[in-house]
C-alpha cells in the first residue's frame, strides 16, 4: 500500500521548502506546504479505503536500520484501528491549519521556514504513528520533539521564546530518558522492539520487568504529554505562532504520550501498579492544571492548561483501562482546543497581537465568525451534551467510576472547573464592552474556514465518529452499561461552571476581584502557578549548573587534576633545582664527590649482595 | 604492494614533496596538499569497494621484514575495524586542508607537510599488525600533531602542545616497555601470530604479569582517549590548537585510544580486560556525565566542544567495556560518528573564527539572522551529535547503551543522564551563539558561507544523515571483526532473549528482499 | 714464556691505524712550525686525509683480526667497531672545527694533533686486552683532551673547565690503577682472559678484596663516562669546552671508555657479574635520573648537553646492566647513534653560538626555524632521536638496551629508565620550542650561513641518524656478532 508515502509528502515539501523557500513567493511555498499535507491525508484517505476493515494489522517493511547481535530493527510502518484514526486526526487536523497558517503567517517573516518546519513536523508525528516498532516510533517522537522545538523558538531573536524552546526540548529529553530506558529493557527482555513480536509474547514475562518497563514508558508520556511533573514546558511553549499551540502544542504531539501508552496496552494491562500510577498521574495533572487554568489573563496561557488538563483526563481513561475512551478524547479534544487556539489565534490576530483577555471584551459584534466558532469549541469542551467533548469526557469519567468513585469525582470537579476557565475567557474577550485600544477587525476567510470545519467537527464529532466501537477489536469494550446517574451529574457540574462563569463575569463583574481579595493567599498560588517553575530552578537547574562550576569544573578539574599534573611539573624542576645545587663549581667539593661516590659504591655492593 | 600500501604511501610522499617544494609557493603548496589528500581518499574508499565483507580474517595484507634484529615486519593488513577509522582519516585530511586554504598565512608549506605527515601516522596506526610497527606509527603521529599546535595554535600554545606531548609520550613509554616484554616472551612483534600463540597457550601470561601488561597498554590508550580522569590535556590542546589541529585530533587521533582497546588490549590480555571492567566502565560513565556537565559552563566554544569529546568518548569505552556484540558494534560505530559530528563541529567553529577572531560564546549572538545556512549546518551537526535519530551519533549511543543495558541495566542508566545533559550544552551554546538580538560586531563580520567552506561541511553533513539512516553499510563489516574480537576475548555476552525469537526469522527474511 | 723481540708484521698491520694517527699528528706539529699563518687552513685537510687513512686501516686490520704484540691488543669485530666509531667522531669533530677555529682566529697545527693523538689513544683502549695497555690508552686519550679542552687560551671558563678535567681525571684514573694494582696482586696478571681464567676457577683470593678491585676499577671508568656518581665534573667541562671539542669529549673518548668498561667487566668480570651488577644498577639508575632531572632546568644548552649525556651514559649503563652479549650489542649501537646526534648538536650550537660563543642559552635559539629553516630542521632530527622518537637512531637504540633489560630481567630499572626518557623529552622539546614557536632571536637574526664544513658535519650524522632509526638491522648484526668476547 506504499504506506511510506504518507510522512514522504510533507518530507519532500520540508525539502523543497527549507532549501529553496527563500528564494520562492509565498503562493509557491503556500502550494508545496499545504499541497504536500494535503497530497499525504488524500493518501490516507486512499490507504483507509484499501485495507478494509483493518481488524488485522497491515505491517510494511522496507529496509533494515540497525542489526547487531540478534537484534534487528527495519524501517517498518504498520496501520491497524488505532494508527487510522491517529492518521486521520494528524493529516486532517493538520491540513486545516496549514490552511489557518496561510492567513495568520501572511504578514511574519520566515515565511518558508515556518511552513517547512510544519512540513517537518508532519512527517515526523506521521512516522511516529505509523511506526511498526518501538525505535521508529522513537523516530518520530523525537522529531516532532526537535520540530516543537524550532517552532516554539520560531521568532528566534526573542529571548523567552528560544527559552521556551529549550525547556521544551530538554524537559522532553527528560521524558526520553524513561522512554529509551524502556526500549532497552524491552530489547533485554524480548530481544525484538517490533510490536508484533512483544505484545504477542507478553504474556511471558515477568510482572516485576513489565511493571519497570510501563513505568519507564509513562515517564517518556509525561514528558510528550505534558503530565505531571513534567508538565512545565507546554504553558511556555506558547511563545510560538499560534497554529503551532494549535497544531503541536493542542491537537497533535502531546497526544502523542496517549497514543504510545494505548499502543502499549498489551504491557500495561499485564502491570496493574503502573496503570495506577498512569491514571492518578492523569488526575493530579487534570485537576491542578484547571486550578491553575481558573486564574490566567493570558488567552492562550488559558487554552494552554486547559489542554495540560485534557491531557491529564486522557490519561485518567487510559489509567483505569479505557483506552478506546482515552483516544476518544484525543480526537475530539483536537477538534475544540485546535479550533480554541485557532480561534484565540484569530482573536490575537485581529487585535494585533493583544493576548490579554483583560484587554479584550465586546469582540462578540466585531468578529462574529470567530465568536460563533468558538463558542461551538467552548460548549464542546464543557461537555455540553450531544456536542463532541460529552461524548469522550462522559466516556472516560464513567470508565473512572467503574475503576474508583473517588477518582470520578475528582474528574467531575475538574469539569467543572474547565467549563468555568473556559467561559470565563468566553465571556471576558466576547462580551461586555471592549477595554482594548486596537481597532479589531475579521480575520480573512483563510482563517475562518477552518474555524468552520472544525467548528462543525466540535459539535458533531463525538455523535458521528464513535471511536469505542471502532476500537473495539484492540480494546474490548466495558461489559457495564453506563448508568445515567454519573453521566447526569458531570453534565450538571459542567453547566454549574458555565453558571459561575456568567455569573463572575457577566451578571457580577466585580465579584471576581472580592473573591480573589478574600482568599488571596490561595488567589497568588494558582495565579502564580503553584510556583513550581521557581522550585524547579532553585532544586533542580541551578544545582547542577552551579555545581557544575563551581565544583566540577574549577573544582575538580582545573584546581585537583590540573593541579596535579602541574605539580609533577613543577616537582621534576624543583628536584632539578636541588640536582643543580651539587654543582657548587668547587673542585675541592667535587673531589670530594668522587670520594664519597666510591665509598656509596662499595656500600652498594655490601648491601645488595655483592660481597660474599 | 597492495592498495592498502598505496593509502599509506601517499600521504607520506605527498609529505616528501611538500618539503622539496619551494616555501613561496603558497598556492602550489596548497593544491598539492590537497590534490595528495584527495588521491588518499579516493584510493581508500578502493579499499571500502574492494573489502569482502563477507571473508573473514584480515584482508589486504602486506607482510614484508623490516628489520631483522630483533624480528621486525612492515605488517599491515585491514579488517572491519581498521577499514573505516582509515577511511574516517583520510576523508578528514581534505577537509582539513580546505578549512585551512585561507586561515593558514604563516609557513603554509610546513602546516600541510605536517598535516600529511600525520595523515601517515594516523592511516599507519589502524593499519599496523605488528606490535613494533603500530608503536612506530603512534609515536610518528605525535610529531606533527605537536608541531601543529605549537607553531600554528593561539595565545597559551605552547604550553598546551608540551602538555600534549608529554602527557602522550609519559604514557606510550610504559606501553613500549610491554611491547618488549610481550616479544621476549612471544619472540615476534606479528600480532596475529601472537594472538594465535595465546589462543593455544603456547604463550601464557600469569595474572600478576597479565594485568600489569594490561594496564601499561590500558594507561597509554587512556590517555589518547581520553578517559576521565587523563582528560586536561584535551581542553588545553583543542583550544589552543589550530582549527585543522582540532578536528584531525578530535575526529581521529582520540579513535587511537579506542582503537587500541580493542585491537590490542581486550584480545590479548582477556582475563585483566575482564577483571578491569568494571573499574574502567564507573571511570568511562563519569566522563560521559562529568564530561556533560563541564561542557555546559565552558565560556568558549572549543573548551565546550573538547569537554563533549569526554563524554562521547566516555560512550565508546563504555560499550568496549559491556563486552556484548551490540555494545562493541555501537562503539566502534561510536568512533566513526564522533569522528564526523565533531569533525564537523570544529569546522563550523573554525569558520565563526575565521570571521569573529573569537572563540568566547559571549561574543557571538543572532548568527542565525546573518548567516542562516552556517547557522543551518550548525543546526544539523548539533543535532547530530545530541543523538538526533535519523543522524549518526544515536545509533551509536542507541547500540552502546543498549549493549550496555544487556550487561548491566545500571550502567545504562546512569551513561543516559549525559544524553540529557548533552542536548542541555548544546541547546544552550546554539542559543546564545545563534539566535537572540544580533551585536554589530557579529553584523559587521559574520557572513554566510563560501563555496570553499561548503566543500568542507557538506560531506560531513550529508555523511550524519547516511550513517543515521542506513547504518547497515557500515556496521555489517564492523559486526564480523567484533565478533571476532569478542571470540577472542571469550567473552561473548549473547542477547538474552525469553521470548521465542521464531518471529524475528520472518524479520530477517522479510528485511532480506 | 720467551719474549718474542720481533713481533710478527701482522702485528703492524692490526696496529696501524695507532701508527698513523701519531705519525699524521707528529708531522702536524712540525709543520705547525714551518707554516705560514696563511695556509693553514690545510691543517684540518691533512688530520681528515689521516684519520680517513686511519679508518681504512682499521677496516683493513679486520681483515686479518686476532691478537698483537703477544696478547697486548685483541683486533676484533668490537676493536674495529669502536676504532671506526671513534675515528668517524674524530673526522666530523674536525668538520665542525674548521669555521670555529677560524671565527676564534686559533687555527693551529697543535689542535689537531691533540686530536689525533687523543684518537689514537682511543684506538689503543678499545683494542686492548690488556689492563696495562688500556691505562696507557686512556692516559694518552685523557691528556691530549685535557689541553683541547683548554684550548681556547685566553677563554677563563676554558681554563678552569681543562683545570678540574685534569686533577679529576688523574683523581679517578688513580683509582683505576690501584684497581689495576689489586686485580694484579689477586690474580697474578693483567691479561683480560687470564683474570677471567683466575676467577672462574673460584675464589682466588677473599672475596672482599676482588669487590674492592671492582668498586675501584668501576670508579676509574665510571668517572670517564660520566656515570654517576662520578658525573660532577661533565657540565662545567662540557660547558666550558670549546663546542667541537664538547662534542668530541661526549662522543668519542665516552665511547673508547665504554668500550673498555664493556670489555673488562664482559671478559675479565664477567664470572663474577652476579656480585657488580648491582652497582651498574645503581650507577645507571642515578646516571639517568641526575642527568635528565638536572637538565630540566638549564638555560645553557651545552650545559644542558652536559646533563643529558650523564643520561645517556645511565642508558648505556642499563645494558651493562644486562651483562649479556645482547646487551653489549646494544651498548655499542647505542654509543654509535648517540656518537651521531650528539656531534650534530653540538656542530649546531658551534655555529649559532657566534664568536666568542656569546649565544648558548634556549633563548637565542629562538626562530631559528624561521631564519634558518635548514639548520633548524637538521638540529630538529638529533633531538627527536636524543628523545628517542621512532625513525631515528636515538630511538633504536633505546629500543635496543631496554629489550636487553628486560630479557634480563631488569623490569623496573626498563620502567624507571623509559619513565626517565619521557621526562627527558621535557628539555629537548623547549629547544623544539624556541626554534618554531617563538620570535626570532638577535642569535638567530645575525647567525652566518653554513659553511661547506659545517654543512657536512651537520648532514653526514642527521643523514647517519635517520639511516640507522630506518635500517637498524645491518649495524645491530655487526654489533652482535662482534658483542661475543669468549667463545
Amino acid at each position: 500500500m506504499q504506506l511510506w508515502l504518507i510522512p514522504v509528502f510533507p518530507l519532500l515539501g520540508f525539502l523543497l521548502n527549507g532549501i529553496f523557500g527563500r528564494r520562492c513567493s509565498k503562493a509557491l511555498v503556500n502550494t508545496i506546504a499545504i499541497g504536500s499535507v494535503l497530497l499525504s491525508f488524500a493518501w490516507v484517505l486512499k490507504t483507509l479505503l484499501g485495507l478494509g476493515d483493518l481488524n488485522t494489522a497491515h505491517t510494511e517493511q522496507y529496509f533494515t536500520w540497525i542489526q547487531s547481535g540478534g537484534l534487528n530493527i527495519g524501517w517498518d510502518f504498520t496501520v491497524d484501528r488505532l494508527t487510522a484514526i491517529m492518521l486521520l486526526v494528524v493529516t486532517g487536523v493538520g491540513s486545516l491549519i496549514h490552511i489557518y497558517s496561510v492567513g495568520y503567517m501572511a504578514h511574519e517573516g520566515g515565511y518558508y521556514r515556518f511552513f517547512a518546519y510544519l512540513n517537518l513536523f508532519m512527517f515526523f508525528m506521521l512516522t511516529l504513528v505509523l511506526a511498526a516498532n518501538y525505535l521508529v516510533m522513537f523516530v518520530g517522537w523525537e522529531g516532532v520533539g526537535l520540530c516543537s522545538y524550532l517552532l516554539i523558538g520560531f521568532y528566534f531573536d526573542k529571548k523567552f521564546a528560544t527559552n521556551a524552546g529549550n525547556k521544551a526540548f530538554i524537559v522532553n529529553r527528560i521524558g526520553d530518558f524513561g522512554f529509551s530506558l524502556a526500549i532497552f529493557l524491552i530489547v533485554v527482555n524480548f530481544g525484538s522492539l517490533d510490536f508484533g513480536v512483544v505484545f504477542t509474547s507478553v504474556a511471558g514475562h515477568s510482572q516485576s520487568s513489565l511493571t519497570l518497563i510501563a513505568f519507564l514508558l509513562l515517564v517518556g508520556a509525561c514528558g510528550k504529554s505534558a503530565q505531571i511533573p513534567l508538565y512545565v514546558w507546554l504553558p511556555d511553549a506558547m511563545a510560538g505562532p499560534t497554529p503551532v499551540s494549535a497544531l503541536i502544542h493542542a491537537a497533535t504531539m502531546v497526544t502523542a504520550g496517549v497514543y504510545m501508552v494505548a499502543r502499549s496496552s498489551a504491557i500495561y494491562l499485564h502491570a496493574p501498579a503502573a496503570m495506577e500510577a498512569v491514571a492518578i498521574v492523569g488526575l493530579a495533572t487534570a485537576f491542578f492544571a484547571a486550578t491553575i487554568g481558573l486564574a490566567q489573563n493570558d488567552i492562550k496561557k488559558v487554552f494552554a492548561y486547559s489542554t495540560v488538563s485534557q491531557l491529564g483526563y486522557m490519561f485518567l481513561g487510559l489509567g483505569v483501562g479505557a483506552f478506546s475512551a482515552g483516544i476518544y478524547h484525543v480526537v475530539t479534544h483536537a477538534f475544540f482546543k485546535a479550533l480554541l487556539f485557532l480561534g484565540a489565534g484569530s482573536v490575537i490576530h485581529a487585535l494585533g497581537g493583544e493576548q490579554d483577555v483583560r484587554n479584550m471584551g465586546g469582540l462578540r459584534k466585531k468578529i462574529p465568525w470567530t465568536f460563533w466558532t468558538m463558542m461551538c469549541a467552548a460548549v464542546a469542551i464543557a461537555g455540553v451534551p450531544p456536542f463532541s467533548g460529552f461524548y469522550s469526557k462522559d466516556a472516560i469519567l464513567s470508565a473512572a467510576d467503574h475503576h474508583a468513585p473517588w477518582m470520578y469525582w475528582v474528574g467531575v470537579i475538574t469539569a467543572g472547573m474547565t467549563a468555568f476557565y473556559v467561559f470565563r475567557a468566553m465571556f471576558l474577550a466576547f462580551f461586555g464592552d471592549y477595554r482594548g485600544k486596537a481597532h479589531p477587525h475579521e480575520s480573512p476567510v483563510v482563517m475562518v474556514a477552518p474555524l468552520a470545519v472544525l467548528a462543525a467537527l466540535s459539535l458533531g464529532g463525538g455523535y458521528f465518529f464513535k471511536i469505542p466501537e471502532f476500537l473495539a477489536p484492540i480494546f474490548p469494550l466495558a461489559k457495564e452499561p453506563d448508568e445515567l446517574g454519573p453521566v447526569l451529574v458531570s453534565v450538571a457540574f459542567g453547566f454549574a461552571g458555565i453558571a459561575l462563569a456568567w455569573l463572575f463575569y457577566i451578571f457580577r463583574p466585580g465579584l471576581p476581584d472580592q473573591i480573589a481579595a478574600s482568599f488571596s493567599s490561595l488567589y497568588k498560588l494558582i495565579y502564580n502557578k503553584y510556583f513550581v517553575d521557581e522550585i524547579y530552578n532553585a532544586v533542580v537547574v541551578n544545582p547542577v549548573i552551579g555545581g557544575s562550576r563551581e565544583v566540577l569544573w574549577k573544582g575538580v578539574d582545573v584546581a585537583l587534576i590540573d593541579g596535579m599534573v602541574n605539580g609533577v611539573g613543577h616537582r621534576a624542576v624543583g628536584i632539578g633545582k636541588v640536582l643543580k645545587r651539587l654543582q657548587s663549581g668547587n673542585i675541592r667539593s667535587y673531589a670530594a664527590w668522587v670520594l664519597l661516590g666510591s665509598v656509596f659504591l662499595l656500600f652498594v655492593m655490601g648491601v645488595m649482595g655483592g660481597l660474599r | 604492494m597492495n592498495l592498502l600500501d598505496v593509502v599509506i604511501a601517499i600521504p607520506l610522499l605527498g609529505f616528501v614533496c611538500l618539503l622539496l617544494m619551494p616555501r613561496s609557493a603558497e598556492a602550489a603548496v596548497r593544491a598539492t596538499a590537497l590534490a595528495f589528500s584527495l588521491i588518499a581518499f579516493l584510493a581508500s574508499l578502493g579499499l571500502a569497494v574492494q573489502y569482502e565483507t563477507i571473508r573473514p580474517g584480515y584482508q589486504f595484507v602486506t607482510d614484508i621484514i623490516w628489520v631483522t634484529s630483533p624480528n621486525i615486519h612492515y605488517h599491515v593488513a585491514l579488517d572491519g575495524l581498521s577499514l573505516w577509522l582509515i577511511i574516517l582519516a583520510t576523508l578528514l585530511t581534505p577537509i582539513c586542508i580546505l578549512v585551512s586554504w585561507k586561515s593558514i598565512q604563516t609557513r603554509s608549506k610546513e602546516f600541510f607537510a605536517f598535516l600529511l605527515l600525520l595523515e601517515f601516522g594516523l592511516v599507519g596506526v589502524f593499519a599496523a599488525q605488528d606490535l613494533f610497527l603500530f608503536y612506530v606509527f603512534w609515536e610518528v603521529s605525535l610529531v606533527p600533531m605537536y608541531f601543529l599546535i605549537g607553531i600554528w595554535g593561539h595565545e597559551r600554545r605552547i604550553y598546551a602542545a608540551l602538555k600534549f606531548f608529554l602527557y602522550t609520550f609519559a604514557a606510550s613509554v610504559l606501553m613500549l616497555t610491554a611491547i618488549i616484554y610481550v616479544y621476549n616472551h612471544a619472540g615476534t612483534f606479528n600480532y596475529p601470530d601472537i594472538l594465535s600463540q595465546i589462543a593455544s597457550g603456547k604463550l601464557a601470561f600469569n595474572p600478576s604479569q597479565q594485568m600489569l601488561l594490561f594496564l601499561a597498554f590500558f594507561l597509554a590508550f587512556a590517555v589518547k582517549v581520553p578517559i576521565f580522569p587523563l582528560h586536561t590535556w584535551l581542553p588545553d590542546a583543542h583550544v589552543e590548537a589550530p582549527t585543522a589541529g582540532s578536528i584531525m585530533l578530535a575526529s581521529v587521533m582520540l579513535k587511537m585510544g579506542t582503537y587500541g582497546l580493542v585491537r590490542f588490549c581486550l584480545p590479548m590480555f582477556p582475563g585483566a580486560a575482564r577483571a578491569c571492567a568494571p573499574w574502567i566502565v564507573v571511570l568511562a560513565i563519569i566522563g560521559i556525565v562529568y564530561g556533560a556537565a563541564v561542557a555546559m559552563v565552558q565560556p568558549d566554544m572549543k573548551k565546550l566542544v573538547a569537554y563533549s569529546s569526554v563524554s562521547h568518548l566516555g560512550f565508546v569505552v563504555l560499550g568496549i567495556f559491556s563486552f556484548t556484540q551490540i555494545g562493541m558494534d555501537g562503539a566502534v560505530y561510536q568512533m566513526l560518528n564522533h569522528g564526523i559530528s565533531t569533525g564537523a563541529l570544529f569546522v563550523l567553529v573554525g569558520f565563526l573564527y575565521e570571521r569573529r577572531h573569537s572563540l568566547a560564546i559571549a561574543d557571538y549572538g543572532g548568527v542565525a539572522t546573518v548567516a542562516p545556512w552556517l547557522s543551518t549546518a550548525f543546526m544539523i551537526t548539533m543535532l547530530a551529535s545530541i543523538g538526533l535519530p535519523t543522524l549518526n551519533n544515536f545509533v551509536g549511543e542507541f547500540l552502546v547503551l543498549q549493549g550496555s543495558a544487556q550487561a548491566n541495566f545500571r550502567w545504562t542508566v546512569f551513561a543516559s543522564i549525559g544524553v540529557i545533559l548533552s542536548a542541555c550544552y548544546m541547546l544552550w551554546l546554539y542559543q546564545r551563539v545563534f539566535y537572540g538580538e544580533t551585536p554589530d560586531e557579529v553584523r559587521r563580520h559574520i557572513f554566510d558561507l563560501k563555496p570553499r567552506e561548503w566543500a568542507a561541511i557538506v560531506p560531513l553533513l550529508a555523511m550524519m544523515v547516511w550513517m543515521g539512516m542506513y547504518s547497515q553499510s557500515f556496521l555489517p563489516t564492523v559486526r564480523r571483526t567484533t565478533a571476532h574480537i569478542l571470540e577472542q576475548t571469550q567473552m561473548n555476552v549473547e542477547i538474552r532473549v525469553q521470548a521465542p525469537a521464531a518471529p524475528a526469522v520472518p524479520t530477517e527474511v522479510a528485511h532480506a528482499h | 714464556m720467551p719474549i718474542n723481540f720481533a713481533p710478527p708484521s701482522i702485528d703492524y698491520i692490526r696496529f696501524l691505524p695507532e701508527i698513523i694517527l701519531i705519525l699524521a699528528g707528529t708531522l702536524l706539529m712540525v709543520l705547525d712550525v714551518v707554516l705560514r699563518k696563511q695556509s693553514r687552513g690545510i691543517y684540518g685537510h691533512l688530520s681528515i686525509l689521516a684519520m680517513l687513512g686511519a679508518m681504512a686501516a682499521a677496516v683493513l686490520a679486520y681483515s686479518s683480526p686476532g691478537p698483537a704484540f703477544s696478547g697486548l691488543l685483541i683486533i676484533d669485530g668490537f676493536a674495529t667497531f669502536f676504532r671506526v666509531l671513534v675515528i668517524g667522531v674524530g673526522i666530523l669533530t674536525v668538520l665542525s672545527s674548521y669555521r670555529f677555529l677560524q671565527r676564534e682566529g686559533v687555527d693551529s697545527g697543535e689542535y689537531h694533533a691533540l686530536l689525533l693523538f687523543s684518537i689514537a689513544g682511543q684506538c689503543v683502549m678499545v683494542s686492548a686486552n690488556e689492563l696495562i695497555m688500556v691505562f696507557i690508552g686512556l692516559e694518552i686519550s685523557s691528556i691530549a683532551t685535557y689541553v683541547l679542552t683548554g684550548y681556547l687560551r685566553d677563554d677563563k671558563r676554558a681554563n678552569e673547565a681543562a683545570l678540574k678535567y685534569f686533577l679529576l681525571g688523574s683523581f679517578a684514573t688513580a683509582f683505576f690503577l690501584y684497581g689495576v694494582a689489586v686485580v694484579y696482586g689477586l690474580t697474578g696478571t693483567t691479561s683480560l682472559p687470564a683474570i677471567r681464567a683466575a676467577l672462574t676457577q673460584g675464589p682466588a683470593a677473599p672475596p672482599v678484596f676482588i669487590g674492592v678491585a671492582v668498586a675501584l676499577m668501576f670508579v676509574g671508568l665510571g668517572f670517564k663516562v660520566s656515570g654517576a656518581p662520578f658525573q660532577i665534573w661533565a657540565p662545567d667541562v662540557y660547558q666550558g669546552a670549546p663546542s667541537p671539542i664538547s662534542a668530541f669529549l661526549s662522543t668519542g673518548p665516552k665511547a673508547a671508555a665504554f668500550a673498555i668498561f664493556l670489555r673488562i667487566f664482559m671478559t675479565a668480570f664477567e664470572p663474577i657479574a652476579r656480585d657488580w651488577y648491582p652497582l651498574v644498577w645503581a650507577s645507571a639508575l642515578l646516571s639517568m635520573t641526575i642527568g635528565n632531572f638536572a637538565a630540566l632546568t638549564q638555560s645553557n644548552v651545552k650545559r644542558l648537553l652536559g646533563y643529558s649525556s650523564i643520561a645517556h651514559a645511565g642508558y648505556v649503563l642499563v645494558a651493562l646492566a644486562a651483562r649479556s652479549n645482547v646487551g653489549t650489542a646494544s651498548a655499542m649501537f647505542y654509543l654509535a647513534a648517540y656518537a651521531l646526534m650528539n656531534i650534530g648538536a653540538f656542530a649546531v650550537i658551534a655555529h649559532l653560538s657566534g664568536k666568542g660563543e656569546r649565544f648558548l642559552s634556549v633563548d637565542d635559539f629562538s626562530g631559528l626555524g624561521v631564519t634558518q629553516p635548514g639548520t633548524a630542521a637538521l638540529l630538529s632530527i638529533f633531538l627527536l632521536s636524543l628523545i628517542g622518537v621512532p625513525l631515528t637512531g636515538g630511538f633504536f637504540g633505546k629500543f635496543y638496551i631496554f629489550k636487553a633489560a628486560l630479557s634480563s630481567h631488569l623490569v623496573w630499572l626498563t620502567v624507571l629508565g623509559l619513565l626517565n626518557s619521557a621526562v627527558a623529552a621535557y628539555y629537548y622539546l623547549r629547544i623544539l620550542v624556541a626554534m618554531y614557536m617563538r620570535e626570532p632571536s638577535e642569535a638567530a637574526l645575525e647567525v652566518e650561513p653554513l659553511s661547506p664544513s659545517l654543512r657536512a658535519a651537520l648532514i653526514i650524522p642527521a643523514l647517519g641518524t635517520l639511516f640507522l632509526g630506518i635500517f637498524p638491522s645491518w649495524l645491530l648484526d655487526f654489533a652482535g656478532k662482534s658483542s661475543v668476547f669468549v667463545r
